[in-house]
């Protein structure tokens, strides 16, 4: 390709012209694609949402087409028949308390390791990289769990604790599954890059007008990396509120499932009638089909922030 | 990362304040984290059960042995990991070039609704795999189902996620789901390309497909090693669809992370919960997300050195 054209002005026209038409062509085969992705990325939903609306019968006759009316039965039924309410009720609670300390813990965590605060912070940035890497640690934390009575100094907490026991440590309780959630090292990471990018500057000025250590933290940086911390909560919450196999490995009891657990529960005893199964499944992507809606910057940006920095 | 700075909140013992307060967060990734992910070598060379009480002995390498090289199971626990290779072979390339081909398409400058496109195709990453699962089981249904009426069309028939080519559907339900992921990903590197080099590329009269090739393609660098390393790992790992859509009774659908899960908690129908053995079969995928993992980088390195320099 050479800079400069030799082409006389008539040619170059003409040129363009071509080029015009190719614009539109490619637009067309654009858009030919992107459709047909589209019709397999929306079919699946508009399948849940139809058989969600039609009656048994209905659904068996037709599963595809569209239902003949729109009636909520299957919702109200479905919603009563298992414990949805209890179920919808624990998964909040997982989400919000673990999503809470989570955060509240990680700010102290990635502050002085962006700022180089504490010693040896590059290997401790280190140790949450390397997580990707790592083997499952399913197993062990089963054994964690179930034995947390014989670890040294915790497990002595399980005496006072108001759940637990010194026979199943901390298996079937909502203190141990919340603890799983405690950690995610993706989320420290992007809180630590974005930590780096305030100016050190302002601890200075901060620290000589006599400000503390976590009175700055709390008042002074959170709300400067509102754009990061809403990006790690949301991603966080999304996690926690999908989470299927810790709450199979660690949760018997029905009244401590979350919602993604109880809804496999009810696909057991219900599964072949799939309008009330639908339902019961739409109940369970709405919260999370909200929250995406109204961030969807954040969790694209999150999820991507640090992943593309090369 | 800089060598540690000069604490500027006050010394003595106030000094202590930031290890106090990193000590919680710290402390819960040590226990929940890291942690068990490096016990697991430990359970693996040991006959632990999942039952409080029993004495977890030492048996060295009894479970590798048994896992790899003992009878019938050995030989279809080679299955398995084959099984667990082509899987990821299978999602890592469509993936790669379904989210290349989404975020190329999304991203041209004209293109109307290219916005409404983008989220769609990244809904299913946000649902979770319950949600991705039980959607499809419901699309991919024999007797009516959508899927089945247009395969009816052309005269082909499946018993889908039941059949003998279930692995596959499971497969495509898993690019489904995280295609959108792999898009997102590209498209933060596409923004990144500074305009000017497109400029320069049309006014040389550099048709599409040369844009692409010569601008775009090396530019994408970053996000390319990114979707390329994030693909190889997490297909190694994924084993959730298969939970929900194929169960675990049929052995032509076991990948590496489900048998882990079945042989150490019971679950499933496997009926054991020989968690020793399951930690070995552990330590063997985390061998291969290693060994793959690194050789990736190893090729991505490389290649971003001739790319960028």
């Amino acid at each position: 390709m050479t800079m400069t054209d030799p082409r006389p002005l008539a040619v170059v026209t003409a040129d363009d012209r071509g080029a015009g038409a190719r614009r539109r062509r490619r637009k067309i085969v654009s858009y030919s694609i992107l459709v047909a992705f589209a019709i397999f990325y929306i079919g699946p939903i508009l399948m849940l949402v139809g058989a969600s609306f039609k009656t048994l019968p209905e659904f068996f006759k037709d599963p595809t087409g569209l239902p003949e009316s729109v009636e909520l039965e299957n919702y109200t039924e479905a919603w009563s028949l298992a414990s949805f309410p209890s179920y919808m009720f624990n998964s909040l609670v997982y989400t919000v308390v673990a999503t809470t300390l989570f955060v509240v813990m990680s700010v102290f965590v990635a502050f002085p390791i962006a700022r180089g605060y504490v010693r040896g912070s590059g290997a401790l940035l280190t140790l949450y990289v390397v997580a990707l890497f790592l083997p499952p640690a399913l197993i062990p934390q089963f054994q964690l769990i179930l034995n947390f009575a014989d670890l040294p100094v915790v497990g002595n907490l399980l005496a006072i604790w108001p759940e637990g026991s010194e026979k199943q440590g901390l298996f079937n309780t909502r203190t141990g599954y919340i603890m799983f959630f405690l950690t995610n090292p993706i989320g420290l990471i992007i809180l630590v890059n974005y930590i780096k990018s305030i100016p050190r500057e302002l601890d200075e000025s901060a620290a000589v007008d006599g400000c503390s250590y976590p009175r700055f933290v709390f008042f002074i940086l959170l709300p400067l990396i509102r754009p990061a911390l809403a990006t790690v909560i949301v991603i966080h919450a999304i996690a926690i509120w999908n989470e299927l196999i810790l709450a199979t490995i660690f949760l018997t009891g029905d009244d401590k499932y979350p919602i993604t657990r109880g809804l496999l529960v009810f696909e057991g005893v219900y599964g072949s009638d799939w309008p009330k199964l639908a339902a019961a499944t739409i109940m369970l992507m709405i919260p999370m089909l909200v929250l995406y809606i109204f961030l969807q910057r954040y969790i694209i940006s999150g999820l991507t922030s640090g992943a593309v920095k090369g | 990362m800089a060598a540690t700075k000069q604490n500027l909140f006050g010394g003595g013992r106030r000094a202590l304040y930031p290890w106090l307060l990193l000590a919680p967060g710290l402390g819960f990734y040590l226990l929940m984290g890291v942690g068990p992910s490096l016990a697991t070598a430990y359970y693996s060379l040991t006959d632990a059960t999942g039952l409080r009480g029993l004495p977890v002995n030492w048996v060295g390498f009894d479970n590798y042995d048994e896992f790899l090289l003992k009878g019938a199971r050995g030989r279809q626990n080679i299955d398995v990991i084959q099984r667990t290779l082509v899987f990821m072979f299978l999602v890592t390339t469509i993936q790669f070039g379904v989210g290349l081909l989404m975020a190329v398409l999304v991203n041209q400058g004209g293109l109307r609704g290219r916005l409404i496109f983008r989220t769609l195709f990244f809904i299913p990453v946000i649902l979770g795999a319950v949600v991705q699962g039980l959607m499809w089981k419901l699309f991919l249904r024999p007797g009516g189902g959508p899927m089945d009426t247009v395969l009816g069309w052309v005269g082909l028939e499946s018993q889908f996620f039941a059949g003998p080519s279930a692995f596959y559907w499971v497969v495509l339900v898993q690019i489904w789901a995280n295609a959108g992921f792999t898009m997102v990903v590209f498209l933060a590197g596409m923004q990144t390309i500074p305009e000017e080099l497109n400029e320069a590329a049309s006014v040389d009269g550099a048709t599409g497909w040369q844009l692409f090739k010569n601008v775009t393609w090396p530019q994408l660098t970053p996000a390319v090693n990114t979707n390329f390393l994030l693909n190889i790992i997490g297909s190694l790992q994924a084993w959730m669809l298969f939970l929900i859509l194929t169960g675990y009774s049929s052995p032509s659908t076991r990948v590496l992370g489900y048998l882990v899960f079945a042989e150490g908690f019971g679950q499933q129908g496997s009926g054991s919960f020989r968690q020793g053995y399951a930690a070995a079969a552990s330590m063997v995928l985390f061998l291969l997300v290693l060994i793959l993992g690194m050789t990736a980088n190893f090729i991505v390195t490389r290649r971003e050195r001739k790319y960028l320099g």
